[in-house]
Parts: structure tokens; sequence; C-alpha cells
């Protein structure tokens, strides 16, 4: 059976504050990454999904059913959240087996041994969490998710902490996972954390869903914004005037500290300004680009 | 209803983890240190063995160990994991909520009942006579068994309504149990200390007496249940709607 996730039209709001606003979206089998940045309203979806929290208007469906409040869809759905928090006073094998025993699986014992082993964890396993480092957390949550073989596959920002090489080897579990029909979603803030990984992005800012599509797409979308600069020089007037004659440039503000110069392309710019400089030979002082944030790339994903 | 082996196994790692075991200890024996000092102090010490019991289970360990103990492991039972998140780890298993509500209660039950019977037993072996039988602690056990049932409900509850349920707790005891119900007749009738010293003197069949005389027993048996039913309904209702929010 193919499994799916369907978002229609939910919101979910907390008093006056809403976190998710009018999300719909249709999640199949593979890897689908939310993007977004921190308080975009990834962990509310995921939440949503997880049947953690009723959205407030519209519905969020697991199979066609809604998930809210239903402690049975956790047979085919596994969450691993975003708080680092796991039961200090447990060993990494023991939250393994205790999530297996939550399960009520045939062979509790096996289960865990197999998670474990998928998270490369075997030889902390016998230790307590509480001395785990950051990363080996996230393995563990992550053992415990698949503990009962689920087929939905929750992940709130699951390489946070980790070092590169767990990273990628949690990456190639995921896509191994996920090329066996699983619906794994995964939340980050980061976009490179998702290339090769996720086939789907959602792009989320400030609880809409922004954009959606292919990981290049997204990608292309991302970098081929308007980027803007603040220079100073030793001769701000005549950069300014020489700068507008580039075709990249399409404005140009004279200010008290600098020049303010907007771009379409950030390369082209980057490799015409010394050069133009030298020619005029004027002194560059300062480059500073200045909607670098992630807030201000995402923001302009919406408005755009 | 099957076992929770699972969350039972979970709740009393959880409620026994650092500290915690210490305490436990220190609850259970304090009553023994108070008997010995009584035995070496007091000379004529057999004959006034009575009267000495009396005041420390009625109030020591019923009026001030049981509700501390009660408060320390009943608020534990959700109030860690509602803190530091990992409460998550147990809704989203394929069990109904219900279930680990039954369950966390009954370890906080059974975890404050192994404090208080050392608190209750050890200081009458020191201290006891032949005008002090064995039905003697027997019935004040009976009184505190009331007693951790009552206020293990109150304080689970709390554990899962507030952050600072340990301190709401504290105050509860202090405010109800120490202060109102001493000096106002009619708050008596919602003091589960009153409960237990009732519950004590009356299965002891007239071997203990307690004074001043506590609440009636059938305001025990009405506000007894009342209480404790309305509380674990609380957590109930409260699990069910409980949801994981962003920040918690």
């Amino acid at each position: 059976m193919t499994h799916h996730v369907e978002l229609r039209r939910a919101s979910r709001w907390y008093g006056n504050v809403v976190a998710v606003n009018d999300v719909s979206c249709a999640l199949g089998p593979g890897i689908t990454g939310v993007l977004g940045p921190n308080g975009a309203g990834k962990t509310t979806v995921l939440h949503m999904i997880a049947g953690l929290l009723h959205p407030s208007a519209g519905e969020v469906l697991i199979d066609g059913e809604p998930s809210a409040g239903r402690s049975e869809i956790y047979r085919k759905v596994a969450l691993v959240p975003e708080r680092e928090a796991v039961h200090p006073f447990l060993t990494g094998c023991e939250f393994a087996r205790m999530s297996a025993r939550l399960h009520r699986l045939p062979d509790p014992d096996a289960a865990a041994a197999r998670a474990i082993a998928l998270v490369d964890l075997e030889e902390a396993q016998h230790r307590r969490i509480g001395t785990y480092s950051k990363g080996m957390r996230q393995r563990i949550k992550i053992a415990g998710a698949f503990v009962h073989d689920p087929s939905i596959v929750l992940l709130d920002e699951p390489f946070n902490g980790m070092d590169p090489r767990q990273r990628l080897h949690m990456m190639d579990v995921l896509r191994r996972e996920a090329a066996e029909g699983r619906v794994v979603v995964i939340s980050s803030h980061i976009l490179e954390e998702l290339a090769d990984l996720a086939d789907n992005v959602l792009v989320m800012v400030a609880g809409r869903l922004a954009a959606s599509g292919h990981y290049r797409e997204i990608r292309r979308l991302m970098t081929d914004r308007p980027h803007t600069f603040r220079i100073r020089s030793s001769d701000d007037r005549r950069l300014a005037a020489t700068l507008l004659s580039d075709v990249s440039v399409f404005g140009v503000e004279l200010t008290d500290s600098g020049i303010v110069v907007r771009t379409a392309e950030r390369r082209a710019l980057t490799q015409h300004l010394p050069r133009a400089a030298r020619s005029a030979q004027i002194r560059l002082l300062e480059i500073h680009p200045t909607d670098e944030s992630l807030e201000s790339v995402f923001s302009y994903l919406v408005e755009g | 209803m099957s076992i929770d082996g699972t969350i039972i196994w979970l709740t009393w790692r959880q409620l026994f983890a650092r500290r915690r075991l210490y305490l436990a200890a220190a609850f259970a024996l304090t009553p023994l240190l108070l008997a010995f000092v009584f035995r070496v102090l007091i000379p004529d010490s057999d004959a006034a063995s009575g009267e000495f019991l009396t005041g420390l289970v009625r109030d020591f360990v019923i009026g001030t160990l049981l509700p501390l103990a009660a408060v320390i492991f009943g608020t534990t039972a959700f109030g860690g994991e509602v803190d530091d998140g990992t409460l998550v780890y147990l809704l989203v298993k394929p069990l109904p909520r219900w279930r680990v509500v039954v369950w966390k209660y009954v370890v906080a039950v059974l975890s404050t009942a192994a404090v208080m019977i050392p608190a209750v037993l050890l200081p009458w072996l020191v201290v006891r006579t032949p005008e002090l039988p064995f039905r003697i602690p027997l019935s004040y056990l009976a009184g505190v068994g009331v007693g951790c049932l009552v206020y293990c409900a109150i304080f689970v509850a709390l554990g899962l309504t507030t952050r600072r349920s340990l301190v709401f707790g504290l105050l509860y005891i202090v405010a109800i149990e120490m202060v109102l119900s001493r000096t106002i007749i009619g708050t008596k009738s919602l003091s589960v200390r009153e409960f237990a010293i009732s519950v004590a003197q009356w299965s002891g069949n007239g071997a203990v007496t307690l004074s001043p005389t506590p609440v009636s027993l059938p305001t025990v048996w009405i506000m007894g249940p009342v209480i404790l039913i309305g509380a674990i309904v609380f957590t109930l209702w409260k699990l069910q709607r409980f949801e994981v929010a962003e920040r918690l």
C-alpha cells in the first residue's frame, strides 16, 4: 500500500499567534524537505502531521484519515522531534528497546538491535544517553523512530549537531529508507542539507507555504534574486558612476556611509567591481553584503 | 487490562533517578533515627513510647513526610517529561493516553507507599512494647495508604498542569494541610492528612486514639473519592487534549 500525507488548507494558531497559515500540500513516497527559517512553522506542520497538534482550521490527513487524536496512527507514523532531550538516565539500547516494547513488537530486542545498527551506534549503545554528544542523541532518537519499521517518518531538523561524516551516513540511511517506498519528511533551515536528498522541497516563511518544487528549482529561485551590497571606497561618487555602466547593476544609492549597490547577479558584480575600481584608480575600503540573512532570502521568495 | 510494564519501568526509573533516591531513603529512615534518639535520651522510654509513636506518626510521618514524598513522586511522574519534552516519546506510540495516566499514577502511589511503609514500621520496631501490638502500625499504614492514593492523584494532576508543579504542590501542603485545616474547622474536610488520620483511627478499632478528633469517617468516604476521582479524571482529560507546542 502506498502511504500519503495531505494538508488541506491547514492552519494552526496559538492564541493570537498564527504559526501555520492555510497550507495545502500532498506528500507521497520519497523524501520531502520542509525548508524555512526558525519560527516559520515547520515544527508545527510536522507536529500536525504527527497528530500531536489539532489544526485550528483545515485538515491534516494520513492515508485519508485525520491524524490528530488517534494513537493507532503511530503503527505507521514515526516522529523524530527537534528537541534534544532523550531520557538521560537510560542507555541508548534501553531507549530503543523501550520504543520497541511500547510498539508491542514481537521481538523488541532484535528490533532495537536492528535500529541501533541502522544509525551506527552499536559501540555506545550501553552508555547512558546523558553522556552522549548532540549528534549521538540525534541518532538514538532516529533509532527509536525507526524501530517499528514505520512507513511515514517525520524528522525535525535531524542533522543538527551531527558531524559531516554522521550527516552523510544519515543521509544515506534516509535515502535508502525512502527508496523502499516510505514517506520521509525532513525539516531544515539550511537549503544545502536538502541537496541530493529531497526530491521535493516545501519552503515555509512566516507560517505560509512560500514555494514548492524540486530542490534545483528552489535553489535557482534563491540564488537568482537581487542582492544588495554596501561599499565604502576612496571616491564613492565616482565608483557609483562607474558601477552604473555595468548591466548587472540596476541601482546605486549614495549614502553618508558609502554606496548601496543593487544587482541582479551577485557573481557578475563581484567579478566586475574590483576591475572597475582598479581601472578608475579607486581604492575599495569595505564591501558588505546587506541581505544575506536567511530571513531576507526567504522573504524574497514570498514577495516573488 | 494488561499491565503496561514498559510505562511502569520508565516511570520508576524517572522517579528514582539521581538525587531522588537519596531523598527517598532519607524520608524512609528519618523516623527510625528519631525513634533511636527517643530511646537513648528518654530514661523511662517504655512508658512514653505509645505517646511518642502517636505523635511521630501523626505529625511527622502523616503530617509532613507523606505529603512531601507524594508531592515529589506525584509531580515527577509527568512533570519531568513535560519539562524536558520527553513526554512526546510516550505520546507517539500506539497506546491510548489513558493507560499512560493510569500506570504513572499507580507507580507514583507505589513509590510513595514504598517510602512510607518503613517510615511507619521501623520506629515502631524500635519503641514497641506489649502495649503497642502490630495492629497499631498496621492501622497507621491503612491511613497512610489512603493518604498515598489521594495525594498522588492530586500531585500527578498538578504535574501535568503546570511547569511549577513542585512549588505549587508545596504551597498546597503548607496552605491547606498545615495552616488552613488546622485553623479553620470547615477546611478539615478538604485535608488529606485528616482523611489519613481518620482512617488510621477507624482501622485501629479502638487501639489507636488520635486527638484532636479528626474529620468524621463519612466525610472521608465522601470527600476522599470525590477528590481522588476528580483529580484522576482531570489528569485523563488533560493528557487527552495535551498538545505538543513548538515551544513547550
